[in-house]
């Protein structure tokens, strides 16, 4: 409903905004991760990872709790050096550029990976509005027309129909799949080239997240999105590719099993862990 | 409890005698409520009061003893122990430690009520005298026509109002930001520097006020030789005093915003600093803004960190950087050590003026603490604010 909504917007030209400037561009990125361990103080939780996330496409990550697929969406961003036990080896690369290197900030890398987190987590100090315009505001970027921005965002994450009478309301009276699609359309509004989206369904009722899936693919075509989910109709639903985390046992890093495009590891595995675990029998 | 026991009977057609209580009624619902307060309890109270009252009155009249003090006690015990014997009788042993509790704690509660309440109603009464006879004088004159014999009516508060205001604005603006830095420094770090600050504003914050007067007269007043005394003095010995209140507040309500808002920040590429400004603070904006007025407030009275370095002044001094300055707490001491006359009575005219201030100060940091997130803290929309909009 929204979707049709907002293709409507579009087909009666509502005036789309000059696409540019803020954040980074408009092309999504690629991003590859390479022999990527993790540790929390002595414990490893992710052993050698690998894994192309291909720029304009969706990737899924499935696998069951606590094998690391949080910790790796976010190493992608830098955001895992925040916890002070953290430490993590191999390499991170965007678009040829080593987001652990020099050339790249923390604040830029973050900038260019926006993330989506499990729980909402818009800000409570300011409006709908100011929700979606925080992150150019927090990184100090300029922005000429942020009416229009704040109207794509919001149309971009499926909430400008539900929202657009309330914009300088406090952002509070929205129910939990709204506050979900504020906190993407705050994410996108700083034109991120990769979207980490860890598991953003999780809180949902099934109407909210098929919303949420709705734009999920719409927005790949703009940016390259890495999703964490446990459902695994929703992987099927929205990835291109698909990547299967587990653990061997207790106390063991997690690891990649399979990777490939979606319908592959779904329907042909070249693991029987993975035909197991798809399947339902264990996890 | 009747909609219970309905629920459970598989909806009877007027069955000639069930046991059920909601027989005869019609099937709506109706509200029970627990009456708070039963007239029998009422009268079980004051009938256990009058009684005790009167043997209590009746024994201390027939010895002839004149002490207040011993009577109110007495006849609390008597009070106490009819009472008692009353709902023993009454209502058994556990009914009768029971309300014997309630009874207890809520007499503990209005004892305690009571120093609060005589303190302020004693200032209010003795002050009001002073000030109001000639009303908005008093508020505004100073104490250049202070002689031994002049009324009350020749001298006012004004140069010390003006004197509290500025030293305490001063150490408000001072401490302010170093307190909220402060805060958040030991917040977000938790190292050993960290630590080692936070156990120095806690140290700091039970430290005697006469030390922060010692020490600022020390280190400014005393190297500047006596132009040192000034407001600004006066307001830097209050900022020592204030630091550790509004650090310890605002560590306590931002230690309290989710951990999630600052993630979320630092994820869409903002520097801490930008985070902990836009971000933390605001969230926390409601709790900051109480501690600070909460600081604000305990400071205002204070008389020892301003005794030897405002240097006191009967006269108007707008210039809180040069010159000796009056301040109200600094006023009361030095009227109540002059000699005779109307002395005290202007003390305690300046006394309802400092209470006046406070109160004032705390009522805004009530209405302040009252607002939910995301409201506007400009005073006059927190004074005319409306229902509430935002939850529906
Ligand atoms: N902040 C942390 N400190 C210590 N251990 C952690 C922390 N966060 C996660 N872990 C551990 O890392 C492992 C992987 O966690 P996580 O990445 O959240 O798994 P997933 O998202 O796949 O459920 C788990 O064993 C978890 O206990
Ligand atoms: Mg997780």
């Amino acid at each position: 409903m929204t979707t049709i909504d907002r293709l409507q917007a579009r087909d009666t030209g509502d005036p789309s905004p000059p696409f540019g400037e803020p954040g980074v561009g408009t092309e999504p990125s690629s991003l590859l991760a390479t022999n990527v361990s993790a540790w929390f103080g002595n414990n490893k939780v992710l052993e050698r990872v690998s894994l192309s996330m291909e720029p304009g496409k969706v990737t899924a990550l499935i696998g069951p709790s606590g094998c690391g697929k949080s910790t790796f969406l976010r190493i992608l961003n830098r955001m895992h050096e925040l916890i002070p036990s953290a430490a993590l080896a191999g390499s991170v690369v965007l678009d040829g550029v080593d987001v652990y290197g020099p050339e790249l900030r923390v604040t830029e890398t973050r900038l260019r990976i926006g993330m989506v987190f499990q729980r909402a987590n818009p800000f409570p100090s300011m409006t709908i509005a100011q929700n979606v315009l925080s992150g150019l505001r927090l990184s100090g970027t300029k922005v000429a027309n942020p009416d229009a921005l704040v109207q794509e965002c919001l149309e971009r994450a499926g909430l400008w129909r539900e929202t657009r009478n309330r914009l300088n309301e406090s952002g509070a009276a929205l129910s939990g799949g709204q506050l979900q699609r504020l906190c993407i359309a705050r994410a996108l509004a700083v034109r991120p080239r990769v979207l980490l989206m860890d598991e953003p369904c999780s809180a949902l009722d099934p109407i909210s997240t098929s919303v949420i899936e709705d734009t999920i693919r719409e927005l790949c075509t703009d940016v390259t999105i890495v999703v964490v989910t446990h459902n695994m109709q929703q992987a099927q639903r929205v990835s291109h590719n698909c990547a299967l985390f587990l653990v061997d046992g207790e106390g063991m890093p997690g690891h990649i099993v399979e990777t490939g495009p979606t319908d592959q590891v779904f329907n042909d595995p070249v693991d029987p862990r993975t035909s197991d675990y798809v399947h339902g029998r264990f996890g | 409890m009747s909609q219970l026991t309905e629920s459970h009977t598989p909806a009877p057609p007027t069955p000639p005698a069930p046991p059920s209580r909601v027989d005869g009624e019609p099937r709506n619902d109706r509200p029970i409520r627990q009456r708070r307060i039963a007239p029998e309890m009422v009268a079980e109270l004051g009938g256990s009061a009058v009684s005790a009252l009167a043997m209590v009155w009746l024994v201390f009249n027939l010895s002839g003893v004149s002490a207040p003090l011993g009577f109110g006690f007495c006849w609390l015990a008597a009070f106490l122990t009819v009472y008692g014997l009353l709902c023993w009788r009454r209502h058994g042993v556990v009914a009768m430690k029971d309300r014997l509790a309630t009874v207890a704690i809520w007499v503990g509660a209005l004892l305690a009520f009571i120093p609060l309440v005589a303190v302020i109603s004693y200032v209010v009464l003795k002050g009001a005298r002073a000030v109001f006879s000639d009303f908005p004088h008093f508020f505004y004159a100073d104490f250049s026509n202070y002689t031994l014999s002049a009324p009350t009516s020749a001298v006012g508060a004004g140069a010390a109002i003006v004197g509290t205001v500025e030293q305490v604005g001063l150490a408000t603006i001072i401490t302010v930001p170093l307190g909220m830095l402060t805060a958040t420094y030991v917040v977000d770090h938790r190292n050993f520097f960290s630590r080692v600050v936070s156990h120095v504003v806690d140290a700091m914050s039970g430290s005697p006020a006469i030390i922060a007067g010692l020490f600022v007269y020390l280190l400014w007043v005393v190297p500047h030789h006596q132009t040192g005394k000034s407001g600004l003095a006066a307001a830097l010995a209050l900022s020592v005093m204030m630091l550790p209140i509004v650090t310890r507040a605002a560590q306590e309500v931002i230690a309290i915003v989710p951990g999630s808002l600052r993630e979320a920040s630092l994820a869409l590429g903002s520097p801490q600093w930008r985070s902990v400004l836009r971000v933390i603070l605001p969230t926390a904006r409601v709790g900051l803004v109480t501690a600070v007025i909460l600081g604000v407030a305990r400071i205002a009275g204070e008389t020892a960190p301003v005794l030897f370095v405002a240097g006191g002044s009967p006269n108007y001094n707008w210039n809180p950087f040069s010159g000796q300055q009056d301040d109200l707490p600094l006023r009361v001491y030095q009227m109540i050590f002059q000699a005779g006359g109307n002395a005290r009575n202007d003390a305690w005219g300046v006394s309802f003026v400092l209470v006046l201030v406070v109160l004032t100060l705390f009522l805004l940091a009530r209405l302040i603490g009252a607002s939910g997130p995301g409201r506007s803290l400009a005073p006059w929309r927190v004074l005319r604010r409306g229902p509430q909009r935002s939850g529906r």
